[in-house]
This record gives structure tokens, C-alpha cells and sequence, in this order.
């Protein structure tokens, strides 16, 4: 063939959907992405498939009625949704929360954070070809959801924290098992980050790719492990404590470009897992300093927020979350905006996906730990 | 803080009109003038004392009574750890004059999908936005949802929103029923409201007539016992 | 047309040395890794379980089908406000003056006589806010999870029917 003709050739970019239905795209995310040869020119997210409009059903319903809906936002972090909530709600009642029910209810938002932490682990590890860390993710994290179904009723949605308080207590052999199994899970994760962190496999598919640098981390006001993983020192357990979180003594976990650059996919991975040891190392803390005492404060039957807006910032698994409520002084809110982390993370996907393969397109996606039903509410 | 961000907006970008609406209960808040959103922005974002490097919400909220749609940019400072609550007040215009303010993308590039949720959700147009397009409901979807006069649509693309097997009307109309049937429907009470949505408003007219009706003749009835009691005496 | 450009570190040509180690690392890693897996293997007892055959015993609060014990309930609308999807629907009247005096069992009195209580299940969220305003607690989460139908409409439950007490006490074997 001569190769003079070839340049004569008409090439183009060649258009693929990825996604609603795709097994990398954790949930229903479409991400059109223009392809040269296997290389993206363009990626365009269309998001909205799973959007329930959460924000307009709140203001139709009374304070506690929101509770169950901010569980729905992000499934695999509810407690973290509520605890974010009923710090807002209290923030502007001026309740104040017996102390016993802060320290459940920071156990349980970082019981919450390993359980969601696991469950990126062993969804990541899918998405890069591995399966069976997968399973031995899900089965450290059938524990956790077993001690939140004693304590709250359900595995997934729990409705647990409230405005005031907590809804059940927790009793002293379910404190004994949680510590048993703290132990237990220090060994695994160690045992899971050498089995899947440490493999040269998923080295060479993570690392240098998807880098975040800092200045696109502030510029698209990226948070949580998205953020910490390109280098920036920032927790707002840390930095901001809420709740009773300056109590603790724990680190922040920060991307060092380890295996490769700094703001890579291994890094926000490396971060998430180190998260893990953090956590741990709150609960037994919490395991330690926590008292006999009341669950639930004293809160009004019915609820009226004085007029005024709020806006509370908590950090949730996958970033910070922020709730603006705007209450009119009347029984229900009048608007309640959810900041979503993942949202403003999705954005970043047109600018992180030019000049990636497909292959590492899904890394990226996955590093990321999207949860749809935060992003569309 | 509110107070010193104000003298420093009011000195950087004149004729912003920055006002300090300092709350008791809750957060504060800054207004300023719309068409120096952008200025305003980026004033605060280059400030080496403020430094506002994210932008963290775009929030709208719909005021019909004062016929404003407000516009709420939350910024934060992940220097300096501060965050601040910049409001613009729009007029809410009409359909064909949706109200408008100036983009900050160029600002912060975060206002992107953030300002087209607003757009989706609210109706506020964003000048000079480069991708302006819906992004949570379809392109064609008619109306903006978190506005409080919204109503949805009954038809989409050929189906039914709403579907009628899906709404328990039986249930629903139970109360109202009951109120037409019963021999005293002041007796009947129930946890489905008259005004709702989903109830047949010719049925629920019915009962509140019948009510009356009853409430009426009772009343009467009880009148007249009353005198002729009195006459009695 | 739009040009395109790979960004790799990895610059520098293979060597022969290179080549040898990358294969070492790999066998290494890859090696460690089956070790992990093949103590899985032999050396942990299965977890999950055969759902017909054996069943999992749920936690006492868990929450899972609605009851109402009709007789207990006292018409006070309280879980009908509660409910944040709106999906019970009650209808009351008044009792007479002269009608026998009814008492729940916690000693509320009760006024109202109950003419609708329906729970769509379908609707239902599951959040257990309607239980816990209950003041007379008639109105319980079963530890019932089996109640899977083929139709919309079997999902209602009318707790005023008589069939409605057989499955309160369905013990899950």
C-alpha cells in the first residue's frame, strides 16, 4: 500500500457511549467520550438518570421527614448524610447533644467511613480486572452493616441519628464485639493493601494516571480523599472539628506520589485505604472515653427553626458535605440545598480525560468513588 | 469578618453596593449588587488577605412573594479556613425573561456544572457560561422545578407523569366518601387533607358542602331548641 | 482535526535488565497475591448462606413489615403526619356518648371509632418515624421480611380486615 495515500485517508473521531448502564460507571452515570483510536479527545458526563429531586420533596416535609431522604442521597454513607443534617438543624436550634450521643454517633460516622472505604476498595478493584478482593471487602463490611442493623433497624437507610440525639443505645456487648472486630479489620486491610496495593498489576494501571494536580483541585474545588490524594493537607475533622472530633488524636492522610506522581489514581486509592487505619483509630478512642448518660437531648415536639440560613459543612466519605438550609420559621424547611462532593468531582472528568486510554478512563472514574445518588439527589 | 469583606469589596469593585447582613441565629451573609458578581469574585479570590480559592455552592432560592429569585455563592478559603456567603437578588422576571446574572466561570472553573444545576433548577440564565444546558432533568423538560409556584407537567415525551394506577385514589377518596355517606359527616375526621392534588375537587367540594349542610342544620336545630327554651321561661 | 498526545513517564527504552525485573516484580507481586487468595481457600469457613434451606434470624428492631393492631389504636393521625411519603391513610368517627368505653391497652381512651387504616406498602420507606410517635404502640415493625407480591394492589394492607392478625405472629423458620 502506498504510504503517501494514507495521508488522504478521512479520519475522525469516532463517538462511544459509556454508560448508563455500565459496570464502571458505578450506577447510572453517561459519559460521552470522543475517541482517537483509543485515546479520549473529549469526555462529556450527562448526569440526572437517578435524580429524585430530594431538595424539592424537603420542603414539603417537616424536619424530621428530611432525615430518611438525606439516607437516600448517598446509600453507601448515610450516616454520614444525617450526622451532617442534625448539625445543622441543631446549629440552629442551639440544642445540645448529651455527650454519650456524640460518641455513638462519631462511631458510627466512622464505622460508616471504613464500611464505605471497603466497599471503594473492592469496587475499584473490579473495575481494574480483580475480583476477589471484592468479596473479601464485602465480608468485613457485612459486620459493620450487621451492627447498624441491631442498632438502627435497617442495613442500608438507618434513620438513626436525629435531631437531638441518636434513636437507639448501644449496649456494652455490641461495644465488645465492635472492639473484637477492630482488631480483626487492622489485619485484613493490612492483608487486602498488600494484596491488591502492593500488586505490580494494579501499580502499573494506577499509577501516573488521572493526576489531579493542586491548582485543578482548588480550581474545580475538589474535596475529601480527591483532595488529600493530590497533596493537600486538608480535613475538616482537622481543620474545622465538629462535633466532638478535636477530642481525637488522628492524622490526615495525604498522596505523596508513592508509585508515581502526586494527585495520581494510586494515591487517592493509597489515601482512602490509610483512611481506614485513621478511623480505626478514632473508634478506639471512642471505645475508651465513652460515658453513661442520656441518648437524647431535649428538642421540641414540634419543630420550628427560627428564620435564617445555615451552612454546615461535614466531611463525609467521599468529600466534604455541605447542607443550606434556608428555614422561613414555619414547620418545614424552606429550601435545603445539598452540596454534593461527588457533583462537583464529576465535573473535573472533561478536563481529567483527554489523553487517556479508555482502559485508564475507568481508573480514573473509579478513583474518583462516585456515588449517583449523591450526584443527581 | 462580614463587616471587613464588605470595606474591602466596597474599596476594590466600586459601586457593588456590598451590604453585611449579619444573622443572630445562623450564618451570615453578604449582598451584593448583581452585575459585579464576576468582579466581586475575582476580587476575593486574588486578595491575598481572603484568599477564596473554592467556590463550594451555587444555590437559588425562590422568594415569590417578593418577586426575587436570590442567588447564594458559597465560597471558602482552604488557606485562610474561612467561608463566606455572597447573595445576589434577581428579579424573577417571566418565562420569556428569565432572570440574569453573569457567570463566574472564569472565575472558578467549579461554576460550571454548578451554575447549570442553578439553571436546571431555577431558571437563572448565566451569561457567558460556555456549556449552558440543563443537567439533571432532560433538555426538553418544561418549567424549573425548585421554584415554588412550579407545576409538573402531565405528559412527557407521550407518558403520563403522574399514571393514575400508580395513585391510590380509592384511599385517598375514602375520607371524602365517607363524609358524603355517613349519617353525621361532622363526626367523620381523617388524615388526607381536601385541598390535595390527587382528590377529585368536584367529590371534595361535595363533602364540605354536606358538612356545611349538617353544621347548618344542627345549628338551627339548636337555635331553635334555645327559644323555645326561652319562650318556655 | 484534533491531535491527541499520551503523557507517559516511562520514556526511557527497555532494557534488557529492565525487562528481567519488570517479570520478577510481577511473579513477585502476583505470587503474594495468590498466596492471600489460597489461604481463603482452605483456610476460612464459607460465609454466606442457602436463603430457602437456612433462613437468617433478623435483629429484634429491625425493621421490616408494618402491624397495626387495630383494636389498640386510638385514630390519634400521628403516624400519618409523620410519614414522610405519605402512604397511610386513616378515616375515623366520632363514638357515641352512650357506647360502651373502650381503653387501649396502655389505658389511653379510646374516642374514635377506626373506618379506614391502610398502609401501602408498596409507598412505604421504612424509616420507622411512624412507630415511634405511636403512643399506644399498636402500630409495630415486624421482623417479617418475606412479603414479596405479584401485584401492586397486594401490597395494601388493610388492617381493618379479619385475615390480617394470621401473618402478625409469622415466625420466619
Amino acid at each position: 500500500m502506498d504510504i503517501s495515500k494514507q495521508e488522504k485517508l478521512h479520519t475522525d473521531l469516532l463517538t462511544l457511549n459509556m454508560g448508563p448502564q455500565h459496570p464502571a460507571t458505578h450506577g447510572v452515570l453517561r459519559v460521552e467520550i470522543k475517541t482517537d483510536s483509543e485515546i479520549i479527545a473529549e469526555a462529556t458526563p450527562h448526569l440526572g438518570y437517578l435524580h429524585r429531586c430530594k431538595e424539592k420533596h424537603s420542603e414539603f416535609l417537616d424536619y424530621r421527614g428530611v432525615i430518611p431522604y438525606t439516607d437516600r442521597m448517598d446509600y453507601l454513607a448515610a450516616m454520614n448524610m444525617e450526622h451532617g443534617y442534625c448539625l445543622a438543624i441543631e446549629k440552629m436550634l442551639g440544642t445540645e447533644v448529651p455527650k454519650r450521643a456524640e460518641y455513638i454517633r462519631v462511631m458510627m460516622a466512622e464505622m460508616q467511613r471504613i464500611a464505605s472505604h471497603l466497599m471503594f476498595f473492592g469496587t475499584y478493584a473490579i473495575d481494574l480486572g480483580a475480583f476477589s478482593p471484592f468479596l473479601y471487602a464485602f465480608q468485613d463490611r457485612e459486620f459493620i452493616l450487621r451492627i447498624f442493623e441491631e442498632l438502627s433497624g435497617a442495613r442500608l437507610l438507618y434513620n438513626y441519628i436525629w435531631i437531638g440525639g441518636v434513636w437507639n443505645d448501644i449496649n456494652d456487648a455490641q461495644l465488645k464485639r465492635i472492639e473484637d472486630f477492630l482488631v480483626e479489620l487492622e489485619e485484613n486491610v493490612k492483608k487486602y493493601h498488600n494484596l491488591v496495593g502492593e500488586n505490580s498489576i494494579f501499580i502499573g494501571r494506577t499509577a501516573n494516571v488521572g493526576v489531579v494536580s493542586k491548582e485543578m483541585a482548588y480550581e474545580y474545588g475538589a474535596t475529601g480523599p480527591m483532595l488529600r490524594g493530590s497533596g493537600i493537607d486538608w480535613d475538616l475533622r482537622k481543620k474545622r472539628p465538629y462535633s466532638i472530633y478535636e477530642e481525637f488524636d488522628f492524622n490526615t492522610v495525604v498522596g505523596e506520589g508513592i508509585k508515581g506522581q502526586v494527585g495520581d489514581c494510586w494515591d487517592r486509592y493509597h489515601v482512602r485505604v490509610m483512611e481506614i487505619f485513621e478511623s480505626i483509630k478514632i473508634i478506639r478512642q471512642c471505645l475508651e472515653g465513652i460515658e453513661e448518660g442520656p441518648i437524647m437531648g431535649k428538642v421540641p415536639k414540634v419543630l420550628k427553626v427560627p428564620k435564617g440560613e445555615i451552612y454546615m459543612r461535614t466531611e463525609c466519605p467521599r468529600g466534604e458535605l455541605g447542607y443550606h438550609i434556608v428555614s422561613d420559621g414555619t414547620k418545614n424547611p424552606y429550601r435545603v440545598k445539598v452540596k454534593s462532593s461527588c457533583f462537583t468531582h464529576v465535573s473535573m472528568l472533561p478536563e481529567m480525560a483527554p489523553g487517556q486510554m479508555i482502559a485508564d478512563f475507568v481508573a480514573s472514574i473509579g478513583s474518583i468513588d462516585i456515588v449517583l445518588g449523591e450526584v443527581d439527589r | 469578618m462580614h463587616n471587613e469583606v464588605v470595606e474591602f469589596l466596597n474599596a476594590e469593585v466600586s459601586g457593588c453596593n456590598a451590604v453585611a447582613n449579619i444573622a443572630e441565629v445562623g450564618d451570615s451573609s453578604i449582598t451584593v449588587d448583581p452585575t459585579f458578581i464576576k468582579q466581586v469574585c475575582s476580587a476575593l479570590k486574588s486578595s491575598d488577605k481572603f484568599k477564596m480559592n473554592v467556590l463550594q455552592v451555587v444555590s437559588g432560592v425562590d422568594y415569590p412573594e417578593e418577586n426575587i429569585i436570590e442567588v447564594n455563592y458559597i465560597v471558602a478559603s482552604f488557606i485562610e479556613n474561612t467561608e463566606l456567603i455572597i447573595k445576589v437578588r434577581l428579579p424573577r422576571g417571566d418565562e420569556n425573561n428569565l432572570p440574569k446574572v453573569e457567570s463566574v466561570c472564569d472565575v472558578w472553573k467549579a461554576a460550571n456544572f454548578l451554575e447549570r444545576e442553578t439553571y436546571d433548577m431555577l431558571g437563572v440564565v448565566f451569561e457567558n457560561h460556555p456549556d449552558h444546558r440543563r443537567i439533571l432533568c432532560p433538555d426538553d423538560w418544561e418549567g424549573y422545578p425548585l421554584r415554588k409556584d412550579y407545576v409538573v407537567q402531565e405528559k412527557y415525551m407521550d407518558m403520563v407523569v403522574n399514571p393514575p394506577e400508580k395513585i391510590n385514589k380509592d384511599d385517598i377518596e375514602f375520607f371524602a366518601k365517607m363524609r358524603v355517606e355517613h349519617e353525621d359527616p361532622t363526626q367523620v375526621s381523617g388524615s388526607w387533607v381536601d385541598d390535595h392534588a390527587w382528590i377529585d375537587q368536584d367529590l371534595a367540594n361535595k363533602a364540605k358542602d354536606r358538612v356545611a349542610q349538617v353544621k347548618a342544620a344542627k345549628k338551627a336545630k339548636a337555635d331553635a331548641a334555645k327559644a323555645t327554651e326561652e319562650k318556655g321561661e | 482535526m484534533n491531535t491527541t498526545t499520551i503523557t507517559t513517564t516511562e520514556e526511557e527504552g527497555l532494557t534488557f535488565k529492565k525487562w528481567l525485573l519488570n517479570i520478577y516484580n510481577a511473579v513477585r507481586s502476583v505470587s503474594k497475591g495468590m498466596l492471600i487468595t489460597l489461604k481463603y481457600v482452605y483456610g476460612v469457613k464459607p460465609v454466606t448462606i442457602e436463603y430457602p434451606e437456612v433462613r437468617e434470624i433478623l435483629p429484634e428492631n429491625s425493621r421490616s413489615r408494618l402491624f397495626n393492631d387495630a383494636e389498640n389504636c386510638i385514630s390519634c393521625y400521628q403516624c400519618a403526619v409523620a410519614c414522610p411519603v405519605d402512604c397511610i391513610y386513616i378515616t375515623a368517627t366520632k363514638r357515641d356518648k352512650d357506647a360502651p368505653k373502650l381503653k387501649a391497652s396502655n389505658g389511653n381512651p379510646i374516642r374514635l371509632d377506626l373506618h379506614q387504616y391502610t398502609i401501602d406498602t408498596a409507598l412505604c420507606c421504612y424509616c420507622g418515624l411512624c412507630t415511634t410517635v405511636c403512643p399506644t404502640e399498636c402500630l409495630t415493625h415486624t421482623t417479617d421480611y418475606e412479603f414479596a407480591q405479584y401485584t401492586l394492589d397486594s401490597m395494601k394492607y388493610d388492617y381493618l380486615a379479619k385475615d390480617i392478625r394470621a401473618w402478625r405472629d409469622r415466625i420466619v423458620k
